[in-house]
């Protein structure tokens, strides 16, 4: 299929929700020097191009050896974009120099961004996926309405591909043909459904109507949806911690400033009750409990948190955990 | 308008955290979060309290910096490891899988355990075997017998024995599976709409709706070539076929036509009938009629392709003339033309022989069979060798378009993934303003686009100014770059060539670009236009070029309408 042609054409700007992005964790491509490389997500978006929309959450100026670098975050109803601007990517950085100004300055603004697809790997082996920024604007309300809307709809199109995808009898190009994938979309379903396995995508449908329901001038958040939609409510959030884990703990950590707090109990309860086994789970809550904190999700969280993106503990077994 | 007690909860957490903030100014930042970003408080809550942190002088809890974290380690063999490894890369070969479902922390949840064993491509050589422990539910990757690359799993020592971990956060690369995918057998027949879009050899169940002889001289002088070119068509599509030699089925045959090879003329597959293909009649009483696929298989002229032949066509005509000019030969030729449009589109006509037309009778409605197609610059051009080929109808068989205003809207992966066309109109975000939009110049003999001041071609030159802008545009599925030209751009801009030169005097044009993007990016577009479509990609022209117009609750209704979606 003239795939050596597809190849040296440009990328098509992949639209796609922060949570379908963040969880992914399959690359493909790029083994030659010049091949495009892809993050391949759930849905089977070959996510190399991207083009993503939010209010600004995060923006930071660092200095590196190679020279400054830029990097950002923006919110959409399903969790935040993490972009960078790279060093090497000086035509942007003075451009950028304002927005962080006007950011410090406490203004908030909502971003259109474009960029490529990237990921690095952490200690863990766990895998995370930022956009580098090729170009921006800052946008109005009507122009991420109607970004929300096509993303809505692109998402629900790769949505109702997977479910053809799992009805093919094998995960063949022809059989995903057959099953009437559409063309862009066969040869990421097939490597999603190989490297996926089972999952369920309801979730993917909550940010869907989350954020049709914002164009629509309803802004409502995750948790509300899921209330106002019971029927939705199967396995979400609850059969992916690593999410949890890797994503919202980081970027956005408990809501009051109880949250540090939380974790230094947590860390120092695990400094001290750890043997060389380290400490099972219900004894780290039964410890919590004594002092005063009963929020199991949100001490697992926390654990997660120094787990995975602190790298203050480490679970050596499923369920028992150990400082460092 | 803000209503704190609409906020209550979230206003109580910001005051926990910054006990003098203002209540209602609180809520007045939560109301701007939710009206101008569409942001629901909760989700608000900690950029809301960030903000008032700042305010209030207190250190912000900012997210640390990502900590230096140890490199992946990826080792050939088990003995390589230690018992403190993690993110360790290896490449192995799975003994046995063995999932159970497991209680962890009140819920169920499925992990599996088993045999890994390294070294897995030496044959023969000495492999060792270790347990593992899959707590990513890799159940599809991990089948026996298939060797896998594992990314980012952890050594893990119990009462002095080790394992791996395979962590829901690693990844498993399936390097040889455990089945041999089943290859399909040469000899199954494929719809000629998948054959469309296929290379290499294919096995077709057609009907022969034309056929041509032809004779052919050959490349080398040595002489002629008889062949026989003509179409196919099964009930998904037709396509041309070309055969070298004897071809004596008439028109109304069905035929099984085994391993023919594609080839692409321009844009357009054709089957070749060589040697090697086996040729035989079919009989399918089932199989779709002559009269049937002959009336499915009339294009219009969206449809029409560079490079096709044998189409049969009915346009209106809009416009007719001839010129005349000395052949090769020294004669004095011929040839008429004109421009014609159909409901879904516009294209030229181009006749080697006179045809009964009479200009004053336009518009009128031509049908046309057995046409051969050749583009130009995006345009098709209907080719008229025969007089035969072409007969013109009482009547124009849809209400007469008017050709100079018509266009068709497109959807635009549609229109990208068809062939080139003229006179349409879609839409697309645009995704990048492409360096080199705005004043350029143009070698005065060859018109390219000149840089530094030097013709690729015919060198230094002193250029003729132009305006010109390359805009990249993207729907999610397609792209392609769109040029405004000078009037398009003016129109566009609305400022004149001259006021862009001086607005990119001075600073080369960086500045003129700055605000084009932040005009531009990630809004969508409306051109109108024709559309210049090969391998290479879509190159779009447009004479119009405006801010797309969209009714967003419309649009929103669309797409749940379009998947059933509703809250």
């Amino acid at each position: 299929m003239m795939s050596g042609q597809q190849r040296s054409r440009r990328q098509t700007a992949i639209r796609l929700f922060a949570r379908e992005f963040y969880e992914s964790s399959l690359p493909d491509g790029g083994q030659g020097e010049y091949d495009p490389r892809f993050i391949v997500t759930k849905l089977g978006a070959r996510v190399n191009r991207m083009f993503v929309c939010g209010v600004v959450e995060r923006l930071e100026r660092r200095d590196t050896e190679r020279g400054p670098m830029f990097s950002g975050a923006v919110r959409d109803p399903t969790g935040l974009h993490l972009w960078s601007v790279g060093s090497f990517r000086p035509e942007l950085h003075i451009e950028m120099e304002e927005l962080v100004a006007r950011f410090e300055g406490g203004d908030r603004f909502l971003m259109a961004c474009i960029g490529k697809s990237n990921h690095y790997t952490t200690e863990d082996g766990g895998f995370r996926c930022r956009m580098q920024m090729e170009g921006y604007s800052i946008i109005n309300r009507d122009v991420y309405a109607s970004w929300l809307i096509e993303t809505a709809d692109q998402t629900m199109r790769r949505i109702d591909a997977l479910g053809k995808a799992q009805s093919a009898e094998t995960t063949d190009a022809n059989a995903l043909r057959d099953a009437g994938v559409p063309k862009d979309l066969i040869e990421g379903l097939g490597l999603a459904l190989n490297h996926y396995g089972e999952w369920d995508s309801e979730g993917y449908k909550v940010g869907v109507l989350q954020a049709l329901s914002a164009a629509e001038g309803r802004v409502v958040s995750f948790e509300e949806h899921e209330a106002e939609s019971p029927s939705e409510n199967d396995g979400e959030n609850k059969g992916e911690p690593e999410v949890e884990a890797s994503e919202e703990s980081t970027e956005s950590p408990a809501p009051s400033t109880d949250g540090l707090e939380i974790e230094s109990v947590v860390l120092e309860i695990v400094a001290q009750h750890a043997g060389d086994e380290g400490i099972d789970y219900d004894s780290i809550m039964k410890h919590c409990a004594q002092r005063g904190l009963t929020d199991e999700d949100l001490i697992e969280d926390t654990l997660y948190a120094l787990r995975d993106d602190k790298c203050e503990i480490m679970e050596p077994r499923f369920g028992w955990f150990k400082t460092l | 308008m803000s209503n704190p007690e609409e906020f209550e909860e979230e206003i109580r957490a910001v005051k926990e955290a910054v006990p003098d903030a203002e209540e209602s100014a609180i809520a007045g930042e939560f109301t701007r979060y939710r009206d101008e970003f569409l942001v629901p408080p909760k989700h608000a809550l900690r950029s809301v309290i960030e903000h008032f942190q700042k305010e209030a002088g207190m250190e912000v809890n900012a997210p640390k910096s990502t900590s230096s974290r140890p490199a992946a380690k990826s080792v050939e063999r088990f003995t390589d490891l230690s018992s403190d490894d993690k993110n360790v890369t290896i490449e192995v070969e799975v003994v046995t899988y063995v999932p159970r479902m497991t209680m962890v922390r009140g819920e169920e949840k499925q992990t599996a355990f088993g045999w890994i064993e390294d070294n897995p491509w030496e044959e023969g050589g000495i492999r060792t075997r270790w347990d593992f422990k899959d707590w990513g539910n890799h159940a599809e990757s991990l089948g026996p017998g298939s060797v896998v690359r594992l990314e980012g799993v952890s050594v893990n020592e119990w009462n002095g024995k080790r394992s791996l971990n395979i962590n829901q956060t690693s990844r498993v690369a399936v390097l040889r599976g455990s089945e041999r995918k089943v290859v399909a057998a040469p000899s199954e027949p494929t719809s000629i709409e998948r054959v469309l879009g296929m290379d290499g050899f294919a096995t077709v169940v057609a009907r022969v709706i034309s056929t041509r002889p032809m004779t052919v001289n050959k490349k080398d002088g040595s002489g002629t070539l008889d062949m026989v070119k003509g179409r196919l068509a099964d009930d998904t599509g037709t396509i041309g076929f070309a055969c070298f030699g004897e071809f004596e089925h008439p028109v109304g045959t069905l035929l099984k036509i085994e391993g023919a090879a594609i080839r692409r003329f321009r844009n357009t597959p054709e089957l070749n009938i060589g040697d090697r293909t086996k040729v035989e009649i079919y009989h399918d009483s089932g199989f779709a009629t002559l009269d049937d696929l002959e009336a499915s298989s009339v294009m219009q002229i969206g449809q029409l392709r560079d490079g096709s032949s044998d189409v049969g066509i009915t346009v209106q005509l809009t416009s007719w003339g001839s010129r005349s000019f000395t052949g090769q030969d020294g004669a004095e030729k011929t040839v008429w033309g004109g421009d014609a449009v159909d409901p879904t589109g516009t294209c030229r006509l181009t006749a080697w022989t006179e045809l009964p037309i009479d200009e004053g009778s336009l518009p009128l409605a031509l049908k046309l069979s057995n046409v051969r197609v050749r583009s130009w610059q995006g345009t098709p051009d209907l080719t008229v060798d025969r007089s035969e080929q072409a007969e013109v109808l009482d009547a124009i068989p849809w209400e007469a378009i008017d050709a100079s205003k018509h266009s068709v809207e497109v959807d635009f992966t549609e229109l990208l993934s068809g062939g080139s066309r003229s006179g349409v109109t879609s839409t697309a975000t645009v995704i990048s303003v492409a360096p080199g939009s705005g004043i350029i110049h143009r070698c005065p003999e060859c018109k390219k686009a000149m840089r530094d001041g030097a013709c690729r071609e015919h060198g230094p030159q002193e250029g003729v100014e132009d305006l010109r802008l390359r805009i990249i545009l993207d729907d999610g599925v397609s792209n392609g770059a769109l040029i405004l030209g000078r009037d398009s751009a003016e129109a566009f801009l609305g400022q004149t060539m001259a006021e862009v030169r001086e607005a990119t005097q001075v600073d080369g044009g960086d500045a003129f670009l700055a605000e084009l993007r932040s005009r531009m990016l990630g809004q969508k577009h409306t051109f109108t236009g024709r559309a210049i479509i090969d391998a290479q990609g879509a190159l779009l022209m447009a004479d119009l070029f405006v801010l797309g117009e969209s009714d967003l609750a419309e649009s929103a209704n669309e797409v749940r309408e379009r998947w059933g979606v509703f809250a």
